[in-house]
């Protein structure tokens, strides 16, 4: 069973945000790492691999630093990778990025895309269905089990006290949350192996495709406002009581 | 909670790829094919993610829990066995002390492998550690069929290993030992007995069979240390097939109390009570002199771990600072001294915290640089193919294995100290890791000789290794250095403090040549603040050299630039804040002073 894994690179979840002068996220000396939810997805496809043979193929789309946690998802067990890096992308929005995945998928054999439900920098969960909508292939998503059967995953998706369980004809889109399973860290006999393993960088040309304009652009970014000192009341208890009082009422407005 | 790993890989990346001959190393024959500069920051990175995520969630369970005694077994919390398991099984653990092992990583590089392990739970490292430290020590020197039988179990860490040579009555003075050794019919095979103490996993329920190197006296053989030979003791007989036999009455008679490091079992061992345990014989038995070759063959794991020791006291006083440096910019308190009316500020802001934080970087940066030296001048030992290089490295690794495990080990506990009073009150509670981290650092300057031993051996010994000359060689590079940058222009002041202190270190060193003919007892009296002064001018030397190569750095462009000021910063500290006492001490020594030993016992 061939699988192809989706992944992204993202800013360390403990990295503190800032933006540059002229309103950009800065990247400089900040941690990055693979999106936390592809790993679940990483994880899943070897653990497939590993119990049904096939192939498991990892396609990213970013930068030259983006090719650390391609490494990394080599390192974890993968076979092979394809990086689409072509400075034309930045800027692109979802709908670029799914359409370029498309035409990377176009040319290969796989029965299954897994990839993570949500990216932790972005947040807007549309790369997988909008790729699914292009492909025409049926998606499962913010899937925590998945089991393989003839020609079909049976994939849990948790509710609220309940759990949905749908059968999806494969090919399929399935995006993985977490509880999927719990992803290994490359061994060091991974990691060296790795160097060894395919990673092959296509640009915009290379795929036949030309610079789309992206449909929607960040016009800016904004931090949110920092958090205010505290207020503290001094004075007797008597006068302290009533001030908090007129406090809540008037200024916090919450009694 | 108070585990609280915080850690970075920046420095060690520094040391590896900036400032010291990485391609050299991986140019050795051993590495060649394997690894290369590249692959640097993905093998530390990962070793860092690996050592948080599994080995640091143990931290907890070895202080709190600790090694429990029970009916002559020893436990250890199931988070230890997790940790153990995974280490050996993702190839960052005891393989790497195999010299013929395929793929292992350069001691320059699993140095920080192991540094972030040693910082996740140093309780727990000690049982990879010996595994692969024992294994080497017979593959150095055991028979093939030893070496067969034994290792590659023990590189796995299938079975765990022990280095026991301290008994009750023989402590600091291993030649006053009293555990024998008995001939029996089979050659090589003796009957052992006696009562080892202090013997670091000398019992746990990590490996299913431990495999013990014990120092005792063959019958008959030469008194002192010259008549000790080594032993291979199994917990559990190893039957010529490989297969476990029966338990080779080697009895745990009972596990340490102990300040810190709760977690690495501390047994006290006798062997031999049912007069049925086995030894077998490491080289050669006592020659005619009734000399054995016991002591010689365990100086070869000392060396190694007496650098280890230095290390594992490094990375716990670094964690201790990572969190200090943590808390000091959260904790609001006080105002600016020059704003008396401003506002509140972060203690970091404060100029007192700030000399306690840069003292905490300063230092645990020098003894890096002296771990990593030593490192890189083990895998040319063990890996060079030029004689020369060889014989270098292992001249100047003499000289600086003494400072490495007694300069970190001393400093490591008042390093600690400082981070506890970066938190004030709230340092002294165990809810933060700085209260265990003073606890667990204390025996390091205890273990593997005390640091007094390590300071005669620098005074005693190594300054006369070939009347001298290995000593005098080590010097010089000191002095080629300040030759070579004579006149350096952004690092004037600094060049000058080291050059000062290069030649009030001189003086002292023949003053003290002086001192062991007029009166030896000044040599002792004084021996331990010489290893410091040598610690601290080597250490001079060496950041400065550091402070060098981020120099080189900034002008070739912006990128990392925060890193490279701190660098020069560090240095820049260091020189002017500590090598100067190389030049008091110096002063101090001149005094002579015998009042501790002029003083009446009965006055103190
Ligand atoms: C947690 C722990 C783990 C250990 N692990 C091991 C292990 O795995 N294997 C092993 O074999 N041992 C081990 N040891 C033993 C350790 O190496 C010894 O404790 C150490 O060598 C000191 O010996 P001692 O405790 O008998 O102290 P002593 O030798 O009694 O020393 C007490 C003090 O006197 C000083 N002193 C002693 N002799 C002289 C002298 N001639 N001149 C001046 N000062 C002197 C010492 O420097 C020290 O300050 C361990 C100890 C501990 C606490």
């Amino acid at each position: 069973m061939n699988i192809v894994v989706l992944i992204k690179q993202t800013f360390d979840t403990e990295a503190k945000i800032q933006l540059t002068g002229d309103g950009k996220v800065n990247d400089q000396g900040v941690n990055l790492i693979m999106n936390p939810y592809d790993e679940f997805a990483v994880e899943e496809a070897i653990r497939i691999k590993e119990a049904k043979g096939g192939e498991v193929t990892i396609v990213s789309l970013g930068g030259d630093k983006a090719q650390e946690a391609v490494r990394q998802a080599l390192a974890m067990g993968a076979d092979k990778a394809v990086l689409v890096n072509d400075p034309a992308l930045e800027g692109a929005d979802h709908y670029v990025v799914a359409k370029v995945l498309a035409k990377v998928l176009e040319g290969m054999e796989y029965d299954l895309i897994l990839t993570g439900w949500v990216a932790i920098d972005d947040q807007s969960s549309q790369v997988p269905g909008r790729l699914a909508e292009v492909l025409g292939l049926p998606q499962a998503n913010v899937v925590t089990k998945l089991e393989v059967e003839d020609g079909k995953v049976v994939c849990h998706r948790e509710g609220d006290g309940s759990v949905e369980v749908l059968e999806v004809p494969l090919p399929a889109v399935v995006t993985a949350q977490k509880g999927l399973n719990e992803p290994r860290y490359p061994s060091l006999k991974g990691i060296m192996q790795a160097k060894k393993k395919e990673l092959k960088k296509v640009s915009l040309g290379d795929l036949g495709l030309p610079a789309e304009e992206a449909k929607a652009k960040v016009v800016g970014y904004q931090l949110p406002e920092a958090r205010q000192a505290g207020k503290v009341v001094e004075g007797e208890p008597a006068e302290t009581v009533s001030q908090l009082i007129e406090f809540l009422t008037k200024e916090a407005k919450v009694i | 909670m108070a585990g609280n790993f915080i850690y970075s890989t920046r420095d060690h990346k520094f040391i590896i790829k900036e400032w010291l001959d990485v391609e050299k190393i991986l140019g050795l024959k051993k590495f060649r094919d394997y690894y290369s500069k590249e692959d640097v920051d993905g093998i530390l990175d990962q070793a860092l993610t690996v050592c948080r995520e599994m080995v640091a969630p143990s931290n907890d369970d070895g202080d709190i829990i600790g090694a429990k005694f029970n009916g002559g077994r020893v436990a250890l919390p199931p988070s230890f066995h997790k940790a153990y398991q995974y280490v050996q099984a993702n190839g960052w653990g005891s393989g790497h002390k195999d010299i013929d092992g395929e793929g292992i990583l350069p001691g320059l590089l699993y140095g920080a492998v192991h540094e972030y392990m040693i910082a996740a739970n140093p309780a727990f490292v000690a049982y990879v550690g010996l595994a692969g430290g024992i294994a080497g020590i017979i593959k150095a020197f055991g028979t093939r069929e030893q070496v067969d039988l034994f290792t590659p179990k023990m590189f796995e860490g299938t079975w765990g290993g022990t280095m026991c040579l301290t008994e009750p009555g023989g402590g600091s003075d291993v030649g006053d030992m009293l555990s024998k050794a008995y001939p029996t019919g089979e050659p090589g095979i003796y009957r052992i007995r006696g009562t080892k103490c202090f013997i670091t996993a000398g019992d746990h329920d990590l490996t299913e069979n431990i495999i013990h190197l014990v120092l005792a006296r063959i019958e008959g053989a030469a008194p002192g240390t010259k008549g000790l030979s080594l032993f291979i003791v199994p917990k559990i007989w190893v039957n010529p097939d490989g297969s476990l036999g029966e338990a080779n009455d080697v009895a745990t008679v009972g596990i340490e109390d102990k300040m810190g490091l709760k977690g690495s079992a501390t047994a006290v061992l006798s062997f031999g009570e049912e007069n049925q345990c086995r030894g077998i014989l490491l080289g050669s038995p006592p020659d005619e002199n009734g000399f054995g070759q016991g002591m010689a063959q365990m100086f070869k794991m000392i060396n190694g771990a007496r650098v280890d020791t230095g290390h594992c006291a490094l990375a716990v006083a670094a964690v201790a600072y990572h969190n200090a440096l943590q808390y000091a910019k959260e904790r609001v308190q006080g105002r600016r001294i020059t704003e008396p009316k401003g506002q509140r500020v972060p203690i970091v802001e404060h100029e007192d915290v700030r000399r306690m934080l840069l003292t905490q970087k300063a230092v645990l940066e020098a003894g890096r640089a002296m771990v990593f030296k030593a490192y890189y001048y083990l895998d040319l030992i063990a890996f060079s193919e030029d004689p020369d290089e060889v014989k270098e490295a292992s001249r100047r690794l003499e000289v600086i294995t003494p400072l490495i495990k007694a300069y970190c080990s001393d400093q490591a506990w008042e390093l600690i100290a400082l981070a506890i009073q970066v938190y004030g009150g709230y340092g002294y509670t165990e809810e933060y890791p700085v209260a265990r981290q003073a606890r667990d650092s204390k025996i390091y300057s205890i273990w593997e000789g005390t640091n007094y031993i390590q300071s005669m051996d620098l005074v005693g010994r190594k300054w006369r290794l070939e009347n001298g000359a290995v000593f005098k060689e080590w010097l010089e590079e000191i002095g080629f250095f300040l030759e070579k940058h004579k006149g350096h222009e952004t690092l004037a002041r600094e060049f000058a403090i080291l050059a000062e202190a290069f030649a009030a270190y001189q003086g002292l060193v023949k003053l003290v040549v002086r001192y062991f003919m007029d009166d030896i007892r000044l040599v002792p009296l004084y021996s331990t603040r010489i290893l410091k002064a040598t610690a601290e001018l080597y250490c001079g030397y060496l950041l400065l050299d550091q402070a060098l190569a981020a120099e080189a750095k900034l002008n070739q462009g912006p990128e990392d630039e925060v890193f490279y000021r701190g660098k020069i910063h560090t240095a820049q500290f260091y020189l002017r804040n500590i090598v100067p006492e190389v030049i008091a001490t110096a002063k101090l020594i001149q005094e002579a002073d015998t009042s501790a030993l002029e003083m009446p016992l009965e006055a103190f």
